[in-house]
């Protein structure tokens, strides 16, 4: 069902009445509608958040249309798969035949109130999926979820909501992807993982949002007992993104292993946000974040690694590493690490920001590599750890050729 | 096409130091020539130099090589030239696997201007026959393809791959500098046998071995020494001149290079 977006409202024409109406006609259950409602007021009565490194200024929201009913989600979907007991689909549709699965785990890992923006996300989510995995049920073939958006002066407001139940292992991609925008347009995606005991996913999340895209995101994952996670992302796109990710380790034993990689060119700021919570016992977490900035980019790592007192055991590792191809590109790196208990294993931090060294440089044109396709192979080989963890050949070898053009 | 590698008056200096205070010399085709001399007598600003490292500054003099002033040149046109230098500290480059490495090497080295890439481009069976056989010859396990270059390489590990990169790029006339630096008995008459089966292979290739110690050339034969101390060639002589070093040390020439 592809609503006539002619007749979508603006940003500013919503009100909470309007809200209410359009998830009742959707035929929405009581409780989505009141949470929609509660979220839109905290929007309209909330401030604006402040960002130090989030620059908002240039962002016009007021024209912006709201994508009420929206349907900005493709789903590859496998018949194999609903004999196993896997649910696909549309968010939307798993209200319908799955409502109190999706009831217990929606909103329950990013909170809606975090700032203005996450209530709005709150508030007017209409497209993303529904994923849930059985217990102890192995999905061998990866699952892939793009979110696309109508153009200019449009939002899409996904809201993917991924459910492993004990013993269950994954493999998702979702990818945020659009053409350049002749103007500006509106991303306030989030993702909820949820990890039972002893379950293993791997989420590989792909931004790749065309220019004028102004892109506010939030992805949590919620990590069981001996359960192992696995998250790569790559950020390529968007003229502005402000992505708050966090790891949480509730379950003792339960492992991640976090990758990121960031490439902003021309006038992009990029601001990747990651926090690593360990909360369980002998948890350990492994993160290594790669920053290639060139132009006038800038890119921000803010990230943060929390033990909480009852996490006994601990190894936590934060790598974050930039590489500036141009003088003129900047990029920021505020790690944060906050020990509250006094039984860590391990706990380290290396960070590192520069140029192209000189000296691998010399090195590879001494064998006959021109100095231009050097500086390829090095921006190549710096993500490589990351692009080694995608999933799918004809993935990595697209988003190889994103970051090479960009190069 | 075959030439010497002619160093005329070289004058080079790090930041406002002068190294090397004219140095002339001739390394030709076919010929195994060593270099010997104390530390920070400039052996290896003379490698440097030769293959361009853009932190040494040449103030006078020529380097020539086939009909080029190669000073002139850019270090990956220098080795396109047929140049090759095997480091002494080898670099790492991270998600770079050796494979690739060479591969983009070699391809670099073919690419020709004005055709397409693809078509100069060594086939990659091909390619990968001659990686595997080149790599068994110098004891190298086929695993080493797949890491990335030079990263957690063991000392001897790093020299046994400069070695399969000159196997595989077949240079016409190699430096090596201080390549015997940090290896073990063993790992030094491997990588030594690598070369003295690739100037076999290759007989028109010029070799210019760069060492401290005599050690290194009772496996490679040269015939021809020369000894640079202070920034200058000081003595030359035929290989009974690493001997006479070995034995008497670097201070015999030292003085008569005083009382001269």
């Amino acid at each position: 069902m592809m609503t006539n977006i002619q007749q979508l409202p603006a940003l500013a024409e919503l009100s909470d009445t309007l809200i209410a109406e359009t998830g009742r006609a959707a035929g929405e259950p009581d409780w989505l509608v009141e949470r929609r409602v509660a979220a839109w007021r905290h929007f309209v009565q909330s401030e604006p958040p402040f960002w130090r490194r989030t620059d908002l200024t240039k962002f016009k929201p007021e024209g912006i249309v709201a994508p009420l009913g929206a349907q900005h989600t493709a789903v590859q979907w496998d018949e194999q798969l609903a004999a196993k007991g896997v649910v696909f689909t549309t968010l939307a549709a798993a209200l319908r035949d799955h409502e109190e699965l999706v009831r217990q785990y929606l909103g329950t890992a990013v909170d809606p109130l975090t700032h203005k923006f996450s209530a709005l996300h709150a508030a007017l989510w209409q497209d993303g999926v529904f994923l849930y995995v059985p217990k102890d049920t192995a999905l061998e073939v990866p699952l892939h979820a793009v979110v696309t958006l109508a153009g200019a002066g449009f939002a899409t407001v996904p809201h993917n909501l991924i459910v492993l139940d004990r013993g269950a292992s994954l493999t998702f991609v979702e990818e945020f992807v659009s053409e350049d925008v002749d103007g500006q347009a509106l991303a306030l995606p989030a993702t909820e993982l949820f990890l039972g005991d002893g379950a293993s996913l791997r989420y590989v999340t792909i931004q790749t949002w065309g220019h004028g895209v102004y892109q506010i995101g939030a992805q949590r994952a919620i990590v069981g007992r001996d359960a192992s996670l696995e998250w790569a992302a790559v950020n390529l796109g968007a003229t502005l993104q402000h992505t708050e990710a966090e790891t949480s380790l509730v379950g003792d034993g339960s492992h991640v292993n976090w990758v990121a990689a960031t490439f902003g060119g021309a006038d992009q700021a990029l601001l990747t946000a990651p926090w690593l919570r360990h909360i369980g016992a002998r948890t350990e977490g492994h993160m290594d974040f790669k920053t290639v900035v060139k132009d006038n980019a800038y890119a921000t790592f803010d990230g943060m690694i929390k033990i909480e007192h009852e996490s006994r055991g601990t190894v936590s590792r934060l790598e974050e590493h930039a590489l500036h191809l141009t003088p003129k590109a900047r990029s920021d790196s505020i790690p944060g690490l906050r020990i509250d208990t006094n039984d860590v294993l391990r706990a380290g931090h290396a960070s590192t920001s520069g140029e192209v060294d000189e000296e691998q440089l010399f090195y590879m044109r001494s064998r006959g590599i021109p100095r231009d396709e050097a500086i390829h192979m090095i921006v190549m080989g710096f993500f490589e750890p990351v692009l080694d963890r995608i999933p799918s050949e004809e993935l990595r070898e697209r988003l190889g050729a994103l970051i090479e053009a960009k190069i | 096409m075959k030439s010497e590698l002619v160093i005329k008056d070289l004058h080079v200096g790090i930041e406002d130091k002068e190294i090397l205070k004219g140095v002339n010399l001739t390394v030709r085709p076919g010929t195994i020539h060593a270099i010997m001399g104390p530390n920070g007598s400039g052996k290896s600003t003379l490698a440097y130099t030769i293959a361009g490292h853009p932190g040494y500054t040449v103030t006078r003099g020529e380097i020539w090589y086939k009909g080029q002033n190669i000073l002139e040149l850019e270090p990956d046109e220098r080795a396109k030239l047929g140049l090759f230098l095997a480091f002494q500290y080898p670099v790492a480059i991270p998600g770079v696997t050796v494979a690739n490495f060479l591969r983009a090497a070699i391809n670099a080295q073919r690419a020709e201007e004005g055709k397409d890439p693809k078509e100069t481009a060594i086939p990659m069976a091909q390619f990968r026959k001659e990686l595997r056989e080149k790599m068994a010859q110098l004891g190298i396990d086929e695993a080493f393809a797949r890491r990335y270059l030079n990263e957690g390489f063991s000392g001897g590990e790093k020299k046994r791959v400069e070695i399969l990169q000159m196997a595989m790029l077949r240079p016409s006339m190699a430096v090596m500098d201080e390549t015997d630096s940090g290896l073990d008995i063993d790992a030094l008459k491997v990588v030594a046998q690598g070369v003295n089966s690739l100037a076999e292979q290759n007989p028109e290739m010029g070799v210019l071995v760069i060492t401290h110690y005599q050690r290194l050339l009772n496996y490679i034969k040269p015939h021809f020494v020369s000894v640079v101390m202070d920034g200058r060639v000081v003595r030359e002589g035929g290989p009974e001149l690493a001997l006479e070093l070995e034995e008497k040390g670097y201070d015999f020439i030292r003085e008569e290079v005083v009382r001269s």
